[in-house]
């Protein structure tokens, strides 16, 4: 038995040695960056994705971190953001509004086409603008979640290339909503078509750089280039075609397997590696690209209706008691960045309050003293026979969401806290943690288009709203800064109750902000140049180049 | 003869659809049992930003707010005209997706059987002939290497070495020839060391039976006694095998193609239990009920023809059960032995 075991140890290390010494080879030849090299066109780019999501109706699968990167090079907008939350024009040239932002006029390119050949003119804008706000849900087919449906009146073509959009109420969110990854244009016989065969992709047809060239179900997208595509967004600084002749989106599940193929060249980009694998991917030559998207921050919303958080010192202390730094080191890498707000800050309305949320121990244990909990002898907090107890639910839409959690739960225990952790997948945290009003911390993880979207979140002042600190309406700071955001109709005007409203969340200790999220990772091979990352972090290649 | 026969077979036919019928059922009983559905799960992701309203009238579309009776009924429905359904999570057909997929598994199945059947019949004709000083013992130990190395270990060996070391394959396109054949190697080790096993404990059985003395006295070379003599008995246990192996390639193929990244029944699973994709599952689980079963059939006919001494009884039990006892004693004799 003992021999038999030793001759068995002695094959399979003989085998792994082997292939490691193999694929150290290929690794090697892989790498020698060739920066700035001038772009030349022709080159089939490789990108390898976890998983190609769920279903291909537009509306439906638009917004999914998998199908967003496809998407996002088939189709074109009618507004282009960038990665600081900056709004330029795209297929829309220009837009009017008038005073009470309730009115929009959009002014479109002339001579845009779908690959069908059909116009990309104003009768197509409206039928798409029509679907993103209403969908037909009785058909399978979703509305845009973040679209401003409640109060969209209509959208009618003035002429060909004019549009004019009309609500309720005032919209200030409607231009940047057009620019987010669920707002895609497609041709009007796509839209016409029943759920079951838009999820058939190679029959949705948009007016993007590349079109789609085969689909193999689950495992494979192939795009080409669109010779004739001439309406790119200014902002990219490309004019023309794509150069790259075909992408390939290739399903691989195994993130170790992804960023190996990029090692030995047999793919250029492998999408969403683990962050403790970047520095040693870094060391060997690759590019690693973290780009950050507009939303919230990662971070806890604390349910003020329940104990402890019923008391802003204990919400004060969680704040003080949490060390982002050593977050950044466990968890991530230096690409992460701590957060500064409870806004990401490439939201163009976030302002710094870093100092609201400070580390600082020693003060965070003075609250916890001052609001009368006293530490007993096993090293936890008690007042009037209570523990100084909650639960964490980790939030599996977000990858490192327990690592981190795990990490706080040691941090606030030196403080006197008792924190429990309880994991779920993703449909027992929809049935057990989402829209439980007792959970008495939510962990966040959301982007958004629009800074006037925050309204809706923070109190319950109408139907829908999600009241994340579980106030109802009894703040009436709060509920002012709130309306006062929704119905601005002015953005400088805005940006200052953002301010404002920024500053009072912060100090009351409503959220305990943690790090700025990056949801895609780019694990990119040197030879690709001249890629773009809009605001919602999403790779676009109309301006990529192979320089190999 | 033929009426016993066509009796046998009809009950077996009945037996079989049955069996369909209680794995489709325990399908949809189980993922009824999960929490939420699979529109809910989706719609519900906070960055998504939809309404209880929204996600109620997509789900009222797919039918999911009716009782599950009703959702029972109507599947069952669909299934017994042939109708496969839509799946739930890609809105796609799912006679399509199962199709598509079928092509891709069963050319892995078949390529890694191949690899295993080979690969059990060296090993096994190696431990007879071989001398003992040139490793006869290590090819003994060589099924239970095998079977000790998990698939996926094999795999990415196969992977780091085939494809990202030599380049023979590439991860992007994993269904060429060489492709195929790796994945198939790698699903195929695990299987012919099972094969291996039951080959070898039969070839030892038979080997010492005295007609093999007999031969060998009679100056009958290595080759032709294995072909002529000891192959034949030595099949039966090894078809009762070959038919369980059946369940082992399907149940391999979704770790397999996970880590090809190829696109089969196993991976068309795991989507479809990990998005609770039932209208997927329940084709997937009454396609894999029904090829175990007519694969069972098949070596319950085959053996009298390997073996005469089985015979067929007026009863269709009593004809698959001595050919399946026969190996077992010997079997586990040898595991002692090893």
């Amino acid at each position: 038995m003992t021999t038999r075991f030793r001759r068995l140890l002695g094959v399979a290390s003989a085998l792994t040695v082997g292939a490691v010494l193999l694929s150290g080879c290929g690794a090697g030849t892989a790498a020698g960056p060739a920066e700035n090299a001038a772009p030349k066109p022709g080159g089939d780019l490789v990108f390898l994705i976890d998983s190609l999501g769920a279903t291909w109706i537009p509306n439906n699968s638009s917004i999914s971190s998998y199908q967003g990167q496809i998407w996002g090079n088939v189709t074109d907008k009618l507004v282009y953001v960038d990665a600081e939350g900056n709004l330029s024009p795209w297929i829309a040239e220009s837009w009017d509004e008038n005073a009470d932002k309730t009115q929009f006029t959009l002014h479109l390119k002339e001579g845009v086409t779908f690959s069908d050949g059909t116009p990309l003119d104003a009768a197509a804008v409206v039928a798409n603008i029509d679907i993103w706000a209403k969908g037909r849900p009785d058909e399978g087919i979703n509305r845009i979640g973040l679209f401003p449906s409640a109060n969209y009146a209509g959208a009618e073509a003035v002429d060909a290339t004019t549009v004019k959009v009309s609500f309720s109420a005032p919209t200030l969110s409607f231009i940047p909503t057009l620019a987010y990854h669920g707002s895609i244009l497609l041709s009007p016989a796509t839209l016409a078509l029943p759920a079951d065969q838009q999820a058939d992709l190679t029959k949705d047809i948009g007016s993007g750089p590349f079109t789609v060239e085969k689909v193999a179900e689950g495992d494979s997208v192939v795009l080409k280039k669109r010779d004739d595509y001439d309406w790119g967004p200014e902002a990219v600084g490309h004019e023309g075609a794509a150069y790259l002749d075909t992408i390939t989106y290739k399903q691989v599940a195994e993130p170790t397997l992804r960023t190996a193929s990029v090692e030995s060249g047999q793919a250029q980009v492998a999408y969403n590696a683990s962050p403790q694998d970047l520095d040693a991917l870094k060391q060997e030559g690759l590019t690693v690209e973290t780009p950050r998207y507009l939303g919230f921050v990662n971070g806890y919303a604390l349910n003020t209706s329940v104990a402890p958080f019923d008391d802003v010192k204990v919400r004060q202390a969680v704040q003080h008691g949490i060390d982002r730094d050593q977050i950044l080191s466990t968890v991530y890498t230096t690409d992460w960045h701590a957060a500064e707000s409870l806004f990401q800050s490439t939201v163009p309305e976030a302002t710094d309050h870093s100092a609201d949320f400070a580390y600082d121990p020693d003060k965070a244990a003075a609250l916890l003293d001052e609001a009368g909990w006293t530490k007993g002898a096993d090293g936890v907090r008690t007042k009037n026979g209570q523990k100084l107890s909650f639960t964490l639910y980790p939030n599996p839409y977000l990858q490192a969401s327990q690592s981190v959690d795990e990490l706080v739960d040691q941090q606030l225990t030196s403080l006197g806290f008792e924190v429990n952790l309880e994991t779920y997948d993703v449909p027992t945290y929809g049935q057990k943690v989402i829209g439980n009003a007792t959970i008495p911390a939510t962990e966040i993880t959301r982007s958004f288009v629009d800074v006037g979207t925050v309204a809706g979140v923070l109190t319950s002042q109408k139907k829908g709203d999600e009241d994340w600190f579980k106030l109802g309406t009894s703040d009436a700071t709060l509920n002012d800064l709130a309306t006062r955001i929704a119905t601005a109709t002015d953005r400088d005007a805005r940006a200052k109750v953002a301010d404002e409203l920024q500053s009072y969340v912060l100090q009351q200790g409503y959220f305990v902000p943690l790090t700025q999220i990056v949801q895609r990772v780019y694990v990119q091979s040197p030879e690709v140049s001249g890629v773009s990352y809009n605001g919602l972090a999403y790779a676009y290649y109309l301006g990529t180049w192979l320089n190999s | 003869m033929l009426r016993t026969y066509g009796r046998f077979a009809l009950r077996r036919t009945g037996q079989a659809l049955v069996v369909v019928l209680l794995a489709y059922l325990f399908t949809f009983f189980v993922i009824s049992i999960l929490p939420g559905d699979p529109i809910t799960s989706t719609l519900r992701n906070p960055d998504n930003g939809f309404t209880g309203d929204d996600i109620a009238r997509i789900v009222a579309y797919y039918g999911l707010d009716q009782p599950w009776w009703v959702q029972l009924g109507s599947s069952l429905g669909r299934f017994v005209v042939g109708d496969l359904g839509v799946s739930l999570r890609s809105n796609l057909p799912v006679g399509t997706l199962v199709l598509d997929a079928l092509g891709s598994t069963l050319s892995l199945a078949g390529a890694a059987l191949l690899v295993a059947i080979v690969l059990a019949v060296v090993i096994a004709y190696g431990t007879q002939f071989l001398p003992p000083r040139f490793g006869q013992g290590a090819l003994r130990s060589l099924p239970s290497l095998f079977l000790s190395v998990p698939n996926f270990v094999i795999g990415l060996l196969l992977i780091h070495v085939f494809a990202f070391g030599l380049g023979l394959f590439s991860m992007i396109d994993t269904e060429t020839p060489w492709g195929t054949f790796f994945a198939a190697v790698a699903l195929g080790i695990p299987v012919s060391a099972q094969l291996a096993e039951v080959l070898i404990a039969s070839l030892d059985h038979e080997s010492r039976q005295e007609y093999v003395a007999v031969a060998r006295s009679r100056g009958l070379g290595q080759g032709a006694l294995f072909l002529r003599h000891l192959v034949k008995p030595s099949a039966l246990p090894t078809v009762t095998v070959l038919a369980l192996i059946v369940g082992e390639l399907l149940g391999g193929a979704l770790i397999t193609e996970a880590i090809f990244g190829r696109v089969g029944i196993g991976t068309l699973v795991e989507q479809a239990v990990a998005s609770q994709d039932l209208p997927v599952l329940q084709a997937v689980v009454s396609l894999a009920a029904i090829v175990f079963v007519l694969v069972n059939l098949i070596a319950d006919l085959a053996y009298p023809l390997l073996d005469p001494r089985v015979s067929i009884g007026s009863r269709g039990r009593t004809v698959a059960a001595p050919a399946a006892e026969e190996p077992a004693p010997l079997l586990r004799e040898e595991v002692s032995i090893v």
